[in-house]
C-alpha cells in the first residue's frame, strides 16, 4: 500500500493541453481527467503523442500551453509531487557501467528511502533479478533491463506509475511478471497510465481506455464499455 | 531546515555516483590524465624551447593542458547521463534540480583538480621548475572551479544537440577565455616568484567567475534541461 500521504485528491488533470515541438503542435487542447483507482491504458498510432504526454506528466518536458496538474500541483514544478510519480521510459535510465544493485541503491538515495537494502532487495527480488543483481547493467540483456527499469520507478512506492510501452523487449515470462505485477499494483489509491500501441494483453486488466489521436483524447471510456465505442473497438482490433 | 539537508543530500549522491562510475569503469580520469601528458611531452619535445622561453610558457601550457583534459572529462561526464536517458531518472528525483547542477559540477572539478595534481610534479620535471607551490594550487583550485562550472552548464545546453561533442568545446573555450587568462596570468606571476596578494586582481576575476558560473547554474540548469 503507498505510504505517502496525499492532500489533495489523487488525480490527474489536464487541461487545454499543447505542446508545439518546431511549432509542429504534437498535442493540441488535450483535455482529461484520470481519477484514483484507474489503470488508463492510452492508446494511439506512433507519433500520436503518448511518449509526449507522458514525459509532461513525469515533469520532464515543458507543456507550451494549458494546465497540468497531480493531485493538484504541476508534477515540472512541485519538487515534492516526484516522489509520488513512477515513470518507465523507451530507454531504462540507468547507468550501464553500475550493477543492477548498484543502480537501485542510488535512486533509493535520491529519493531518500528508509531501509535502503531491504527495499532494493526486495524489488530486487519482486522482479526476478537476484541471479543478476551484480553485473553491470550493460551487460544485462534488453528484457533484464526493462525488469529493472520496472523496479527502479516502483522503487519509491509511488501512486502514480507512468508506463511507456514497457512490453519491450520482454520475453513471455517477463510479460506474464508484468502483467502479475500490474495487477497486484492496481488499486483504489493509484494510479496506472500506461502507453501502449498494442494494448489487448492489458484490456483484461486495465479499467480505462482513451484513444489519443491527432493531439487530443477523442475517446476516453471504461473498458466495460467499449462496446458501446465501435470506432475505438475497431481500432484496437486493426492493432491487435 | 530539511529541504537544505535533501538539497545537499542528493548533490553528495550525484558526486558519489559519479566516483562510482568512474571507479568501474576507468574511461574518464585515464583518458584525461593521458592526454594531458601527450601534450606536456609533445610540447616539451617538439618545440625544443631554451630554459628562458620554458619558464615564460610553463603556465600557459600548464593551463592549455587542464582546459584540454577538462573538455574531454566534461564530454564524458554528460555523456554517461545522456546513455539510456539516466539524466531523466536524476530529474524526477524529489529535490531543486540545480542540486544535480552543483554535483555534477563538483565531480568535474574534482576529477580535473586530480589531473591537474598529478601533472604538477611532472611539469616541474619536464620544465625544469618548481609547480609544487600551494599558491599555484590556490590559483588552479579557483580557476578549475570557474572553468568546469561554466562547463558543467554548457555540456548540459549541447546535450539535446546532435553536434554536442564538437559543440561544448565551440562554445566553452571563447566564453573560458577570460577564465583561462587570468588562470595562466595569476600562474605566471607566482611561479616568477612574485606574492600571491600581487596576483590579487587575477584571482578576483576568478572568483568572479567562479560565483557568476555558479549563479548561471543555479539559475539556468533547469530550464537548459526542459525539453
Amino acid at each position: 500500500m503507498p505510504t505517502k500521504t496525499v492532500q489533495h485528491p489523487l488525480q490527474i488533470h489536464i487541461q487545454g493541453l499543447m505542446k508545439r515541438y518546431h511549432r509542429q503542435p504534437v498535442l493540441n487542447q488535450l483535455s482529461f481527467t484520470i481519477a484514483s483507482g484507474n489503470f488508463c491504458l492510452l492508446v494511439g498510432d506512433n507519433g500520436a503523442g503518448k511518449t509526449t504526454l507522458l514525459r509532461i506528466l513525469a515533469g520532464l518536458v515543458r507543456p507550451s500551453q494549458g494546465e497540468i496538474t497531480c493531485c493538484g500541483s504541476l508534477p515540472g514544478v512541485d519538487t515534492e509531487i516526484r516522489r509520488l510519480i513512477g515513470y518507465v521510459g523507451h530507454k531504462p535510465m540507468l547507468y550501464q557501467d553500475l550493477t543492477a544493485l548498484e543502480n537501485l541503491c542510488h535512486y533509493a538515495e535520491l529519493y531518500q528511502i528508509h531501509n535502503t537494502k531491504v527495499k532494493v532487495s526486495q524489488a530486487i527480488q519482486s522482479f526476478g533479478l537476484t541471479a543478476h543483481q551484480d553485473q553491470p547493467v550493460r551487460t544485462l540483456s534488453r528484457g533484464m533491463q526493462q525488469r529493472l527499469s520496472l523496479a527502479r520507478a516502483t522503487l519509491h512506492n509511488p501512486v502514480i506509475l507512468l508506463l511507456d510501452e514497457p512490453y519491450t523487449g520482454l520475453d513471455q515470462q517477463a510479460a506474464r511478471l508484468l502483467d502479475e505485477t500490474l495487477q497486484n499494483w492496481h488499486s483504489q489509491d493509484r494510479i496506472i497510465l500506461l502507453a501502449a500501441h498494442r494494448p489487448q494483453r492489458l484490456l483484461s486488466i486495465a479499467s480505462h481506455v482513451a484513444w489519443l489521436k491527432e493531439g487530443y483524447i477523442s475517446t476516453h471510456v471504461p473498458v466495460a464499455e467499449l462496446s458501446t465505442t465501435p470506432s475505438l473497438r475497431r481500432y484496437l482490433q486493426e492493432v491487435a | 531546515m530539511k529541504a537544505l539537508h535533501n538539497y545537499l543530500h542528493v548533490l553528495w549522491q550525484v558526486v558519489r555516483k559519479d566516483i562510482q562510475v568512474e571507479w568501474r569503469g576507468r574511461q574518464g580520469l585515464p583518458v584525461m590524465l593521458v592526454f594531458a601528458l601527450m601534450i606536456v611531452f609533445l610540447f616539451n619535445f617538439a618545440l625544443q624551447l631554451s630554459p628562458e622561453l620554458q619558464a615564460g610558457l610553463t603556465s600557459g601550457l600548464l593551463w592549455v593542458s587542464l582546459a584540454f583534459a577538462s573538455t574531454l572529462g566534461l564530454n564524458r561526464s554528460i555523456s554517461l547521463e545522456r546513455e539510456s536517458s539516466a539524466l531523466d531518472g536524476l530529474l524526477m528525483a524529489p529535490v531543486a534540480r540545480s542540486a544535480i547542477f552543483f554535483g555534477k559540477a563538483l565531480g568535474n572539478f574534482g576529477f580535473t583538480t586530480l589531473v591537474g595534481l598529478l601533472l604538477l610534479p611532472l611539469f616541474s620535471l619536464f620544465y625544469g621548475q618548481n609547480l609544487l607551490k600551494p599558491s599555484l594550487v590556490l590559483v588552479m583550485l579557483l580557476g578549475l572551479g570557474a572553468y568546469t562550472s561554466l562547463g558543467t552548464l554548457l555540456s548540459s545546453l549541447s546535450i539535446q544537440s546532435r553536434t554536442r561533442d564538437i559543440l561544448l568545446p565551440v562554445l566553452l573555450y571563447p566564453l573560458a577565455l577570460p577564465i583561462l587568462i587570468a588562470a595562466v596570468e595569476a600562474s605566471r606571476g607566482v611561479l616568477s616568484g612574485q606574492a600571491l596578494g600581487d596576483q590579487r586582481s587575477w584571482l578576483y576575476l576568478l572568483l568572479a567567475g567562479l560565483l557568476l558560473f555558479n549563479a548561471a547554474g543555479l539559475l539556468f540548469f533547469e530550464t537548459i534541461l526542459e525539453e
